[in-house]
Order: structure tokens, then C-alpha cells, then sequence
């Protein structure tokens, strides 16, 4: 490429050194009044008590309370597992449909519906399905796999079986999600690079792990960080199938305090809460990016 | 010879298994569909009193009648048990309140219509010939009726969410949009840090946003307003759009660009011409997302709308409230879920291109 005009290179420079920056203003301006500004405001009213003076009696009163720590823990649990579940089933079949094949673009559509579906309608699948007289026991028994004696209780079971049924049922909605994330990138690997490392005497797993997940990292990094952030977050499923304070997790405590109890006093403590919540997420959302070496690239490294 | 025949064997046995998985998926997805599908077509007897429960609705239900010393009495089919079943009062007259009731009752229970003088000509016969067995039609559609019934806010607040849905893609894929290009085509300090850095706005529950929002929105008067939601839905969207354009605009060669650069046509008209129509379908597919957000979410609407109610929010407080009624919820969650599975139709071509080149 010639440029006959100096003058012009040079303009056009200066201008590629501000126009991303012009591009980026808006951002940055919309997240100042509409982001930063409310979270300042629920940070320092996380600090504050009913009367406007500053304390940390709401940390101290959610500190002590053990449902915080239940809350915690169940958090915890749900994220380990749905996430590593999620991602490697998500990836093995990724792995496996990574072909055209007749009906992909039906399959795409199908797999697309759970994660487009609402809450209630999740809420409503489940709590339906996995009544003791829902229909999932209902199917079962039609089919005479199981007797009106044999039937399953999975909503009325113990605290692990009703974590149990949560992972599968986010598993249901997420699953297709993080899949389609995976096979844009595996659409992305040309099949020369494939076909190289087969030529060089590779074996199916040596291309997997030398050749496609490396080069899949950054596809990996996006579904994980988006699913980390999301999972933590759970909760609407939760309350959909079994209420406000049967399975407590973080964020359900957040709302409970902010929307259903109703007074200014728990609303100081579901701030406070949003605030541990939101390092949380960010505490676990930085450890990975620099578990998985993201943070390595230098600044305007080329993509 | 023997090589290619045993790659040919293991090239059929991979698609075998390839259509065993998808198909095994399929099913494992479409099962629970099926069954909220089925359900919201039930009526009351039909998922209270049978069981197990039918796993496909009737379209018709059959009733009998007979009598004795003290009155009348009326039996439904029960299909699960294979047996009439009695149904309603233990016994009835042929007196005008009487039927009224009975009418009624068939109705929200059976969802079938009866009208007084078909009972009236029923009880003849049984009066001659001891009972009778009749069938009804089914008012398929009766749970979606009565949603709607419940619900009375519905059609506004349908109105209302696509306005909530439809500024909050504006605003979130123009503003992202352009950083997604910027991202997509510069290289500038602070680049890595920022893009990750709109990702961590996602990590602040948006509950807690909406709060301290009742009071910004207050200030510019926008108040239980579809446009005050949206300002708050785009919080979250424009993160996730930056991401997706970027990797749209990514996957466009800047070549084409440089091209256009070359036969004369400054920046901004190579931008217009070259890029955004390569470039609209993977944003048409941003936008969808953007819509499927906005349209689902509930609790930010619950704490930022008063009078004016969005349609998820119609929703949820009219159907969770009443846990009992699985019938109806199922048909009340269809009828929300039904326009952003449309929309997932019209996007499921571009999905894969919306996340083509993504990456931190």
C-alpha cells in the first residue's frame, strides 16, 4: 500500500491515536453516572446505619449470623461444581459436534431455547418435574420403571439432594451456553493446524492438548470468567424452586435483605452484602485470570 | 487398502456416535420442554387429581351422570385410575343455582363448557334412563385465558418491556458498539486492563445498582419509566456487547477497510459501507442477547417500577405468589418465554459468528 499524501499519513497518525480513546469516552462517561455513582452510594451506605452515622454495625451484624457463613458455603459449593461440571461436559461435547452435520443449525436452535427461557418457566419446569407427584415421577411410573411406592422425593430431600438437583438444573440451562461459546472457538481453529500435528505423528489427545486447547485458551478464558461471574450470582433459580431461605446462598441473601423484608435497616445490610458479594466475585474472577496467565499480555498487544 | 477401509469404518463410527450424542442432547433438552409444554394444556383435574399424571393433555373430558334417592351425581374419567371418578358436589337438583354452580365448577376444573340447558337436557335423559355418559371438548387454551384474566395489567406491561428491550439495545449496542470497534481496531494504552475492566462491572449484584439508581433516575425524572430501566439494563449489556462486537469486528479483515481507504472514502465511510454491513449480523445477534436480558430480568424491575410494571414483573407477582397452581404457571411462563425463543430463532444463524473471535 502507497500513500501519495505525507501530510495525510501524518493527520491520520495523530487521529489513530485519539480515535479509540473518542470511542471508548462514551463508555466510560455511561459507566461514571450509571455504574460507578450507584456503587459508591451502596458502598457508603453499607457503612452507614439507620440514622446516618457511619458505623460497621452492618458487617459486624452479617458477620456474625450464621446463615452468612451457610450462605457462603453453599455459594461455594454450587460455583466449584457447576462450573467444572458445566465446563468439562460443555467441552467434551463441543469436542464431539464440532463437525457440519445434517440438522446442526435445528440442534443450535434447541440448544439455544434453556438459556433464552425465563426464570419462572425454569422455576415452573422444575418445580413441576421434581414434585413427588411431578412429572418426572409421573413419566416414570406410566413407563412402570418405578411403583407408586418407589417413587422419588427429590424436592422434599435432604440439603445435599436439593444442592444436588440445583446443579443439574442449572446444568440444563447453562450448559448449551458455554458450549456455543466453545464451538465458535473451535469453528475458529483452522483444520491445517489439526491436520499438522497428526501429520507429525500426534495422537488424538497430543492435538487436543498441544494444539487445540492452546489455541482455544482465550475462547476457554471468556466462558469461564462469564460463568464464574454468573455463577456466583445465582440465586432466581434457587427462590423459583424452593423459596426464600431453604438452600441460602450469597446473592438470594442480598435480595432477601434488599427486596422482601422491606426496611431500611435490612436494606443497609443487603448493601453491605452486595459489597462482600461483589468482592467476592472479583477476588475469585482476578484469581483465575491470572491462574490462566491472562494478564500476561503487555498493554496494545495485537489480538 | 486396509488403511482406508479402517478409516472409513472409523469415520461412520464417529458420525454414528456424533448422532447418538446430538440426539441424546436434544432429547435431554427438549424432555422438560415437553412436559412445561404439556402441562400449561391441563386442566385442574387432569394435574391435581390423576396419577400418575397424563403426560399428554386431553382435548375432550367424559362426564357421567346418575341418580338416586338423594339427587343427582356427576363422575369424570379418570384416566389414571381407568374409572369414573365422582366429581363436584356429592349431589345436585335440577334447580337453576344448583346448575349454575355445576356449570361453573366443570368449567375451572374440567375446563370444559356446559352450558345450563345441555345439563338440563342431560338430567332428562337420566330421568328416563338412570344415567348417561356424555363428553365434552376441552377449552385447550383456558390456562392462557385466564392468565391473562388474573394478569390484568398484561397487555401494557407488554408494551412497556419491548420499549425497556428496545432502548436498552439501542443504548447498549451503539455505546458498546463503538468501544467493541475501538477494541477491535486500535492498539492503545490501557487496552487489556479496560477491557477486562468492563467485565468487573458485572460483579456488583445489580440489585444493589438499582437502589442507589431509584435516586439518579429520580433526579432526571425518569422514574418508573421504560427509558429509566433500560439505563439500568445497559449497565450490564454494555460489557457484554463491547465483548461481542469486538469479536464481530475482529473477524472482519481490516484489510477490506484499508481498501476502501485507498479508493478514497475516509475512515467513517469506509466504517459505514465495508464494516457495519459485514458486521450486521453478528450485531443483529448482540442485539437479540441484549433483548433476551432485558426481557427476562425481574428483580431490577421490581425494585425500579411502581405504576408501570414490566411484563416479567406481572409475571412473577402473579404467579409465584400462587405457587399452588402448576397449570397455570406453566402457561403464564410460555406465554413470557414465547417471544425470546422467537428471537432466539431469528439469531441461532448468527450465534456462532457473535462469538467467533472473543478473547481477554
Amino acid at each position: 500500500m502507497t500513500m501519495k499524501n505525507p501530510q495525510l499519513l501524518l493527520s491520520m497518525e495523530t487521529r489513530r491515536k485519539i480515535m479509540p480513546y473518542l470511542l471508548i469516552a462514551p463508555v466510560i462517561i455511561y459507566y461514571f453516572i450509571f455504574w460507578l455513582f450507584p456503587v459508591i452510594n451502596s458502598v457508603i451506605g453499607s457503612f452507614k446505619d439507620i440514622e446516618d452515622q457511619w458505623t460497621l454495625s452492618n458487617y459486624i451484624y452479617i458477620f456474625k449470623d450464621p446463615v452468612f457463613y451457610q450462605s457462603v458455603i453453599n455459594t461455594g459449593i454450587l460455583v466449584v461444581f457447576s462450573v467444572t461440571v458445566e465446563f468439562l461436559l460443555a467441552f467434551g461435547l463441543a469436542l464431539l459436534i464440532n463437525i457440519k452435520f445434517k440438522g446442526s443449525s435445528v440442534f443450535l436452535f434447541l440448544a439455544m431455547i434453556p438459556m433464552a427461557l425465563p426464570a419462572v418457566a425454569v422455576g415452573a419446569i422444575w418445580t413441576s418435574g421434581f414434585a413427588t407427584r411431578g412429572w418426572l415421577n409421573s413419566f416414570l411410573m406410566t413407563f412402570g420403571f418405578i411403583d407408586d411406592a418407589g417413587k422419588f422425593l427429590f424436592l422434599a430431600g435432604g440439603k445435599y439432594a436439593s444442592m444436588l438437583l440445583i446443579i443439574i438444573v442449572d446444568a440444563w440451562q447453562v450448559i448449551p451456553f458455554v458450549m456455543i461459546i466453545l464451538l465458535a472457538g473451535l469453528q475458529g481453529i483452522g483444520n491445517d493446524m489439526k491436520e499438522a500435528g497428526y501429520i507429525f505423528g500426534g495422537s488424538r489427545f497430543q492435538v487436543l492438548r498441544k494444539i487445540i486447547i492452546p489455541m482455544l485458551k482465550p475462547t476457554i478464558t471468556t466462558a469461564m470468567i462469564l460463568r464464574i461471574i454468573s455463577a456466583i450470582q445465582i440465586w432466581l433459580i434457587i427462590v423459583m424452586i424452593f423459596g426464600f431461605n431453604r438452600i441460602p446462598v450469597l446473592l438470594e441473601q442480598v435480595v432477601l435483605n434488599v427486596d422482601e423484608l422491606g426496611s431500611e435497616f435490612f436494606l443497609r445490610i443487603g448493601m453491605a452484602l452486595s459489597v462482600i458479594v461483589a468482592l467476592i466475585v472479583s477476588l475469585v474472577a482476578i484469581l483465575y485470570l491470572k491462574v490462566s496467565g491472562s494478564f500476561e499480555k503487555k498493554d496494545g498487544d495485537s489480538e | 487398502m486396509n488403511n482406508s477401509i479402517k478409516r472409513n469404518i472409523f469415520r461412520s463410527a464417529r458420525l454414528t456416535s456424533l448422532y447418538i450424542v446430538v440426539a441424546g442432547i436434544a432429547l435431554i433438552i427438549i424432555f422438560p420442554l415437553f412436559f412445561l409444554f404439556s402441562f400449561s394444556f391441563m386442566s385442574d383435574y387432569e394435574t391435581y387429581s390423576e396419577w400418575p399424571k397424563p403426560l399428554v393433555p386431553s382435548v375432550k373430558a367424559e362426564f357421567m351422570i346418575d341418580k338416586d334417592s338423594e339427587g343427582y351425581h356427576l363422575y369424570i374419567y379418570n384416566k389414571s385410575k381407568k374409572d369414573f371418578a365422582g366429581f363436584g358436589p356429592i349431589s345436585f337438583n335440577n334447580s337453576e343455582t344448583d346448575l349454575t354452580k355445576l356449570s361453573k365448577y366443570i368449567k375451572i376444573q374440567a375446563n370444559c363448557k356446559i352450558s345450563i340447558e345441555d345439563i338440563n337436557s342431560y338430567l332428562s335423559i337420566v330421568d328416563r334412563d338412570g344415567e348417561i355418559r356424555f363428553s365434552a371438548r376441552k377449552d385447550l387454551f383456558a390456562n392462557y385465558i385466564l392468565f391473562f384474566q388474573v394478569t390484568r395489567d398484561a397487555g401494557p406491561s407488554v408494551l412497556r418491556s419491548l420499549m425497556v428491550a428496545l432502548f436498552t439495545i439501542l443504548i447498549s449496542l451503539s455505546i458498546g458498539g463503538m468501544a467493541g470497534y475501538a477494541f477491535a481496531r486500535y492498539f492503545f494504552k490501557g487496552k487489556n486492563i479496560l477491557k477486562i475492566g468492563v467485565l468487573f462491572v458485572r460483579m456488583f449484584p445489580a440489585v444493589s445498582i438499582a437502589i442507589p439508581m431509584v435516586i439518579i433516575l429520580a433526579k432526571m425524572g425518569l422514574t418508573d419509566k421504560p427509558l429509566g430501566l433500560s439505563l439500568v439494563y445497559a449497565v450490564g449489556q454494555i460489557s457484554m456487547s463491547i465483548w461481542v462486537t469486538a469479536s464481530v469486528f475482529m473477524s472482519i479483515p481490516v484489510s477490506l477497510e484499508e481498501a476502501a481507504l485507498i479508493f478514497g472514502t475516509n475512515r467513517i465511510g469506509a466504517f459505514w459501507h465495508i464494516t457495519l454491513p459485514l458486521a450486521l449480523p453478528g450485531l443483529a445477534a448482540c442485539a437479540m442477547y441484549a433483548f433476551i436480558g432485558s426481557w427476562n430480568e425481574v428483580i431490577s424491575a421490581i425494585v425500579l417500577t411502581q405504576f408501570n410494571p414490566t411484563f416479567p414483573v406481572v409475571v412473577y407477582k402473579a404467579l409465584i405468589r400462587s405457587q399452588s397452581q402448576v397449570n397455570l404457571i406453566t402457561a403464564g411462563s410460555i406465554t413470557q418465554a414465547l417471544p425470546a425463543i422467537i428471537f432466539t430463532l431469528i439469531i441461532r444463524k448468527y450465534i456462532l459468528q457473535m462469538w467467533g473471535g472473543v478473547k481477554v
